[in-house]
């Protein structure tokens, strides 16, 4: 046991210390305080905008116009009458960043629903609010034309509001459908990537013992499967510490949210207002299962691959079939998002070389029976178990092989006799 | 105290071909003991048995009076391959604690001596540096280091003077002897006779799989010697020619001029041929009963063709290809 402790030790501490560790740690952080600074500029463009309304209608629809907008609270509006150069003077303070923007409306807005809009900043949520404004207007004064009682109109006009609730083992939980699919989605991207680049490690860590030979007095004092299990853990703990510090740096900069809204001259109460991704704690225990049970379940088998080449250009190709298996997850991410409980995410959840990926985005997308997710831990360990003792054979064999990669036969016979 | 290292009719096949072919030997307590034979005689076969790193298809090995190979005692086992290799990126400390550890010893005391090493061997300054940042030589060391750190009481060398420059040859040789002197057993193997005819207190000869002979160095010396005279003429050789030539007084020779290495025919006696020569009107400088070298021994052993080869250090037929 000692020696495997050496072995753990010796593959956390020879990985931490590279620069690349460093540098997708501190990747990590970075990229979530570009979502933070992302999400409050954001919300800072939600902020009220001075629009200009150049009103040409015949009917006078401006002063209305100007109402609506203003009670929207995401516009304060001013009326300006149509005439010549009106609308260069207009530019003008554009330019000179005194108005954000104005919108020009003839006729047509009543009758083919046509306005125009010109701005220095053209924003999706601006747009969509002006959009919103003026076709309730356009709707009343439409229905007005043909005789309808305004009143009876204003009555008409109700907002739905959709009260969001996700249906999640047997309870009914406020939660929003687009929350549940991104979280899902995220968290499979980052499973997958995890496994890849952690297995890959194990995998160049193994051909590098092979290569400068160091292989053979390590076997002469630890038993092979040994030290693949000590390699194993010690790039499995390794990974973990860098999801430690994404989690810890995450969870930092999100409490750091109101400072970094006030140096960013945004209101630091609508940064309060952002909603949170909530994990609970019951999805952050089976993506912590499924991402061990994944990473053992490849990492042997990329163990396996770099103990049967000899040089990094086979080891490339070798590690092809294993990277397919990763990929048909990958690939069908968003299928499984999409719908969690078709009988195809059902299957891949129950193949143990697709259930790390798939089992982790069925429970966080949508319900998934707990007697299947223990089934399919279940399976996974079965699965780990058999891989592994196939892996340590083939590792075993291979790590004392120099020359041409075996074939699939030869491979076959390794693992009989080994 | 048992002997460290007992190979019992040990048999290694590679698909096909057989590396060690029932091969017995035993290397007592306290000495230095030879391995030697031609390259793909089947010697680092051998010894890998002996470190557990191949399993044997037949036989048994047992160290220090236990049945199994090298793994169990690798605290006690110093091992060094033909192949040598160290982490390139790894510190020189960090590689000589790991690699002790994985034999066993405690991080505490691998670091301890790994110091005291680096310090002998004038690497001290280098302990921090990465391996790949060391000249060869220093690497040399570094990995000669990794073999002796934690004083083992058996030292297995495959091959150790290849490749080595003749500071670290030396280094390498003080080591040996002064192991011996302390009482610890050192098993080598080489296919160079000047490094074992120095060294050996024992040895064994192998090839293509099999034993060909065994024992002490004198042993072996006398079992093949004794049969040879060295003739060095001073000016006159009289009719030395003739009496060379006859097959029932001189079974081979080696004729330099003004000296000649005889090897006296089955039942020939040394004294006859030095009257003939005497007789014929031969001045000699030198008359000599001599014990052939172990060059010479070996190469009667294993043929010529395969001595050749076994000298030039061509061949490479072990290794890689039959593993």
């Amino acid at each position: 046991m000692h020696k495997v402790w050496a072995v753990v030790r010796r593959e956390f501490v020879e990985r931490v210390r590279t620069r690349w560790f460093w540098v997708s740690a501190i990747l990590g952080p970075v990229l979530f305080a570009g979502i933070i600074v992302f999400q409050i500029v954001q919300s800072m463009g939600g902020a009220v905008r001075n629009v200009a309304v150049v009103d040409s209608t015949t009917d006078k629809l401006g002063p209305q116009v100007v109402d609506a907008l203003d009670a929207s609270g995401s516009f304060r509006a001013t009326l300006a009458p149509a005439g010549p150069g009106v609308i260069d003077s207009l530019s003008n303070l554009v330019e000179s960043k005194q108005l954000n923007g104005f919108l020009i409306i003839t006729d047509d807005l009543v009758q083919t629903g046509r306005a125009e809009y010109q701005a220095s900043n053209l924003g999706m949520q601006t747009i969509e609010s002006l959009q919103r404004t003026l076709g309730k207007l356009v709707v009343k004064a439409r229905l007005e034309q043909r005789g309808v009682n305004p009143g009876v109109v204003d009555w008409a006009q109700i907002r739905i509001a959709l009260d969001q609730k996700k249906i999640s083992h047997g309870k009914a939980v406020s939660d929003s459908a687009t929350q549940s699919f991104f979280m899902a989605y995220f968290m499979a991207i980052l499973l997958f990537m995890a496994i890849l680049l952690y297995g890959v490690n194990v995998m160049s860590s193994v051909l590098e013992e092979k290569t400068t030979r160091i292989i053979e007095v390590l076997v002469s004092s630890i038993r092979p499967f040994q030290l693949m299990l000590g390699k194993i853990l010690g790039a499995g703990s390794v990974s973990f510490f860098q999801f430690v510090i994404w989690g810890v740096s995450a969870r930092v900069l999100l409490s750091l949210r109101g400072p970094i809204a006030r140096a960013l001259g945004a209101d630091p109460a609508s940064v309060q207002t952002m909603v949170l991704p909530h994990i609970p704690a019951a999805t952050l225990a089976v993506f912590i299962a499924f991402f061990l049970g994944g990473f053992l379940l490849y990492s042997a088998m990329f163990a396996a691959v770099g103990a049967m080449s000899s040089n990094e250009q086979e080891a490339r190709q070798a590690q092809q079939p294993v990277t397919y298996l990763l990929m048909v997850s990958y690939l069908s991410i968003l299928g499984l998002t999409n719908d969690p409980s078709s009988t195809f995410a059902r299957t891949l959840s129950l193949v143990p070389f697709t259930t790390p990926i798939a089992t982790p985005v069925r429970w966080t997308a949508g319900s998934m029976p707990t007697w299947e997710l223990v089934l399919s831990l279940v399976i996974l360990a079965i699965g780990i178990v058999a891989v592994t003792w196939i892996a340590a054979r083939i590792y075993r064999v291979g790590i004392l092989m120099t020359g041409k990669r075996p074939t699939m036969k030869e491979l076959v016979r390794w693992v009989r006799t080994a | 105290m048992p002997e460290p290292v007992v190979v019992d009719r040990v048999t290694k096949r590679f698909s096909g071909h057989t590396a060690v072919d029932g091969l017995s030997l035993t290397v007592p307590s306290g000495l230095i003991y030879g391995l030697l034979g031609p390259n793909g005689a089947g010697k680092t076969t051998t010894l890998r048995m002996i470190m557990d790193i191949y399993e044997p298809d037949g036989g048994s090995i047992r160290l220090f009076d236990q049945v199994g190979g090298g793994r169990i005692h690798s605290a006690r086992i110093g091992y060094l391959p033909e192949e040598r290799g160290l982490y390139p990126r790894m510190r020189v400390l960090d590689v000589l604690v790991f690699l002790a550890e994985a034999k066993g010893v405690s991080r505490r005391a691998a670091r301890v001596k790994a110091l005291e090493w680096l310090e002998r061997l004038g690497l001290a300054d280098w302990r921090l540096r990465k391996v790949s940042d060391l000249s060869k030589g220093m690497q040399q060391k570094v990995q000669f280091i990794s073999t002796v750190l934690h004083d083992p009481d058996l030292v297995i060398l495959d091959e150790p003077f290849s490749g080595l420059d003749p500071v670290n040859s030396q280094v390498l040789r003080d080591t040996v002897v002064d192991y011996r002197r302390r009482g610890k057993t050192v098993l080598f193997s080489t296919h160079i006779m000047e490094h074992a005819e120095k060294l050996c207190d024992r040895l064994c000869i192998i090839a293509r799989g099999k034993k060909l002979i065994d024992g002490t160095l004198a042993e072996v010396k006398h079992t093949h010697g004794g049969k040879h005279v060295i003739v060095a003429f001073d000016g006159s050789q009289g009719n030395a020619r003739q009496i060379f030539a006859d097959r029932q007084l001189v079974a081979k020779l080696q004729d330099f001029g003004q000296q000649a290495e005889l090897e006296l025919a089955p039942g020939a006696d040394a004294q006859a041929i030095l009257k003939a020569l005497v007789n014929s009107g031969a001045r000699l400088a030198r008359f000599e009963l001599a014990s052939p070298s172990l060059h010479k021994i070996f190469v009667d052993l294993v043929g010529p063709e395969a001595a050749t080869a076994a000298a030039s250090g061509a061949g490479g037929a072990n290794g890689g290809a039959n593993a």
